[in-house]
């Protein structure tokens, strides 16, 4: 049984600038978010002594996940180097390259605004099962996931072969790794399969400033001087600006009222 | 134009902590009860430790700056034992 | 069991240059960090000193991860409402070979950790040493046991292996330093600090701590300035007040309100400093164990001076050394690792530490601290206050009169004067 646990590497606590909204990430302090260690921790589980490769989509600075996850268990791990915008068409061809899948599990979504796309993608892409969001996950003969309803209320699923599953941060987490599994996983090489999985399927429209279109007036109609005193509106009837100063915060509020009830803004 | 000061959650929001699940600080509540300096309330610079109605200390561990302050300022021998967090676990700074 | 010739305990400074020297020396080395990463658990009042580094990585400065370099150093003295700077200024110290910088610890301990992995050393990070096993170290991993040669303690201020051999012979003297890191744009820093493009400021504060002993600082990063305060800990203990109380205030006093205002908390920070110097540093070395950086107290903090990283990085260098040498011997017990302490010895790192042995004492005193910023300040607006129709007063009546105000004698000035005096000469 091929079991794939699919990870995204990713700062938990990345920098925003307040004025641009550009994001800062840190390399060194990235790595799988609760999560994806409870998916971790499951996909070690279900595979038992089997094969449990552990999975994912980033730069170099990656492979610390992976090795990781080597360290806990995992026998082998493989880093997709993706050029695109796609990460669940990346997924699909590299963990097509590790043949037929039985059961991947993926965070519910990733931490970076992610939308849980991703896990539904994949079993699209594989034509497995989906079952998503889960509590709980274990392999008793058969796969059975346990999921949280509305109410309080809990269903159990009999998830059938293959799937793709998505685990709901629960606290569990993979076993501590022990000291010499450590060392064997930093000594390891992690294989890259490379792929261009294209420019995001979502198109996003560039970022502007607000700009209202501008609305046609035509010329006003008359000899030079009409249509000048029509253009500056200097004849025409209006209520003439008044400076006023009010000495507190209330007396502006009472103002203000005042104005908007003379105008009928208000009842009065 | 003046700010002022933070709310102390909001200061405690800035900081990374990577929580364990061992408590790595433990307090011995008789020992507690029976201090009257209680130091550790008015050092703790994550302010961790809360003095309780009862006359011991509530403490958390999960947003723990791991500088030892609380312990090498306890007067009472043994009501504050303190440990290193689990590997990997505990505060994650990153303007240190 | 895992096997290295070395274990280094804990990916500081300390740790790094030690397993640094130990790789190239040929031996395997193991670099043991709790951290998921160098730097994560490191805080400090800013400024990284590294000449030490010429000895370890040609050309540092190409390659280390500064945020700017330190070309203004001021020493501040407060009362409440004055302020008296003396600052210095040198552009030397903007160049090639530099004197100071500024960092983040997350980006400089991770660089100099990659340093020593880059030359062979075995980085092992989210591993916490528990305590010595017979035959070297135990972790908290499951088959945690590291057998060594020799252990190189450079676990930090906290230091549980030193603690667990009895290394201290005096109580240890620790202070707090608690940070707030605050965001502002460059080029409002650049203007308030007076700087350009990489230059730096680094300013050390006295009498800012109301009535616990300690001082402050105040560092510009690339877009943001860290500000703090240290405080002793019997006098925090005793003055009931908390420590991010003191910050604030240290933010709101006239000379320092205009450098930081509007500044946008994004970490704040703390961490122990063992302050108590040469005086209370733990014995060095023992059967199969060294101990250098923050655990051995190798922190200078007295008062005009902060700096800590450049003794971890020479005492690192010199322990890794004489482990190296200790180990081709063959004789790796106490004796046989004596070499390092004369080697300290011989060096900057205990040499600075003797030498200015009373001046962590001298600038905790109370007169120090709340005596003199007062009698200073005084002294300095009665120079310069422009009180017509009197005649100037004789400098000689100033001081007189500020010794009165804050109740200084002649002979705690002398005594101090010369204590300082035999320190710096």
């Amino acid at each position: 049984m091929l079991v794939i646990a699919a990870l995204r590497w990713v700062d938990p606590r990345p920098g925003v600038d307040p004025l641009t909204g550009a994001v800062h990430t840190d390399p060194k302090a990235s790595g799988p978010s609760a999560a994806d260690e409870c998916a971790l921790a499951h996909a070690l589980r279900i595979a038992g002594p089997g094969r449990c490769v552990a999975v994912t989509a980033g730069p170099p600075a990656a492979e610390g996940l992976l090795r990781d996850a080597l360290a806990a268990g995992a026998t082998d791990a493989l880093r997709i180097d993706d050029a695109g915008a796609n990460t669940a068409v990346a997924l699909t061809a590299g963990i097509r390259t590790l043949g037929p899948p039985d059961v991947i599990v993926c965070g519910d979504h990733s931490l970076d605004h992610g939308t849980g796309a991703t896990p539904a993608l994949l079993a699209h892409a594989f034509g497995a099962a989906q079952a998503l969001g889960l509590v709980e996950l274990s392999m008793d003969g058969e796969l059975t996931g346990l999921r949280r309803l509305d109410g309080g209320r809990r269903e159990r699923l009999a998830i059938p072969l293959p799937a793709v599953c998505s685990v709901e941060p629960t606290g569990l987490r993979p076993p501590r790794a022990s000291l010499p599994a450590v060392l064997a996983a930093q000594a390891a090489a992690i294989p890259v399969v490379t792929v261009d999985s294209g420019p995001s399927m979502v198109q996003a429209g560039e970022q502007k400033p607000y700009r209202p279109r501008p609305t046609h007036l035509g010329a006003p109609a008359g000899d030079a001087h009409h249509r000048v005193l029509a253009l500056t509106g200097a004849l025409t009837e209006r209520t003439p600006p008044r400076v006023v100063r009010p000495a507190s915060a209330a007396e502006a509020a009472d103002e203000l009222l005042d104005f908007l009830r003379k105008h009928g803004f208000l009842e009065p | 134009m003046t700010y002022p000061e933070r709310d102390f959650d909001d200061r405690m929001s800035t900081v990374e902590f990577r929580v364990g699940d061992r408590p790595h600080i433990t307090v011995d509540q008789d020992v507690c009860r029976s201090c009257t300096t209680q130091a550790c309330v008015h050092a703790c610079p994550a302010n961790l430790f809360v003095p309780t109605a009862e006359g011991g200390i509530l403490f958390n561990y999960e947003q723990c700056f791991e500088c030892g302050t609380c312990y090498q300022v306890c007067n009472q021998e043994g009501a504050i034992t303190w440990t290193y967090p689990d590997g990997g676990h505990g505060v994650v700074f990153r303007k240190g | 069991m895992t096997e290295f010739d070395v274990v280094v305990v804990g990916a500081g400074p300390a740790g790094s240059a030690a397993a640094l020297e130990v790789a190239r020396a040929g031996l395997s080395v193991a670099l043991v960090e709790r951290g998921p990463f160098p730097g994560a658990k490191n805080v400090f009042g800013g400024v990284v000193y590294g000449r030490v580094l010429d000895e370890l990585i040609p050309r540092w400065w190409e390659r280390m991860p500064v945020q700017r370099w330190v070309t203004r150093r001021s020493t501040m003295v407060l009362t409440p409402t004055q302020a008296l700077t003396v600052d210095l200024r040198a552009q030397d110290w903007g160049q090639a070979p530099y004197n100071g910088a500024t960092a983040h610890r997350s980006e400089l301990d991770s660089w100099l950790a990659e340093q020593a992995v880059a030359a062979g050393a075995t980085l092992i990070t989210s591993t916490v040493v528990t305590g010595r096993s017979a035959t070297g170290v135990r972790t908290d991993r499951p088959d945690g046991d590291i057998a060594a040669k020799v252990v190189i303690a450079c676990d930090g201020v906290n230091s549980f292996l030193a603690k667990e051999a009895g290394l201290f012979k005096a109580r240890e003297h620790n202070t707090l330093g608690v940070k707030e890191t605050l965001a502002l744009p460059r080029a409002v820093i650049d203007e308030r600090f007076g700087l350009t493009g990489d230059e730096g400021a680094d300013f050390e504060i006295i009498g800012c701590t109301g009535d616990i002993p300690g001082g402050g600082f105040l560092y510009t990063n690339k877009e943001s300035v860290g500000i703090g305060v240290v405080l002793e800990l019997d006098g925090l203990t005793a003055a009931k007040v908390r420590p991010e109380e003191l910050i604030a205030e240290l933010k709101a006093h006239p000379a320092i309100a205009p450098l930081v205002r509007g500044g946008e908390l994004v970490e704040y920070s703390a961490h122990l400093i063992p302050e108590g110097g040469y005086r209370t540093m733990p014995e060095l070395v023992t059967d199969g164990m060294l101990i250098a950086g923050d655990a051995a107290a190798m922190c200078l903090a007295a008062g005009i001076w902060l700096e800590g990283v450049n003794f971890a990085l020479g005492a690192g260098m010199y322990a890794g050394r004489a482990a190296a040498a200790a180990i081709a011997k063959g004789d790796t017990s106490k004796a046989g690792l004596a070499a390092y302490r004369t080697m300290l010895e011989n060096s900057f790192v205990l040499g600075d530490h003797r030498r200015l042995r009373d001046m962590p004492g001298l600038v905790l005193s109370e007169r120090v601290q709340r005596r003199y910023p007062g009698l200073v300040c005084d002294l300095a607006q009665g120079m310069f206050e422009v009180d017509n129709a009197q005649p100037k007063p004789g400098l000689r009546k100033l001081l007189r009169e500020a010794r009165r105000t804050h109740g200084v004698r002649v002979r705690d000035l002398l005594r101090d004067g010369i204590t300082a005096m035999r320190s710096l000469s």
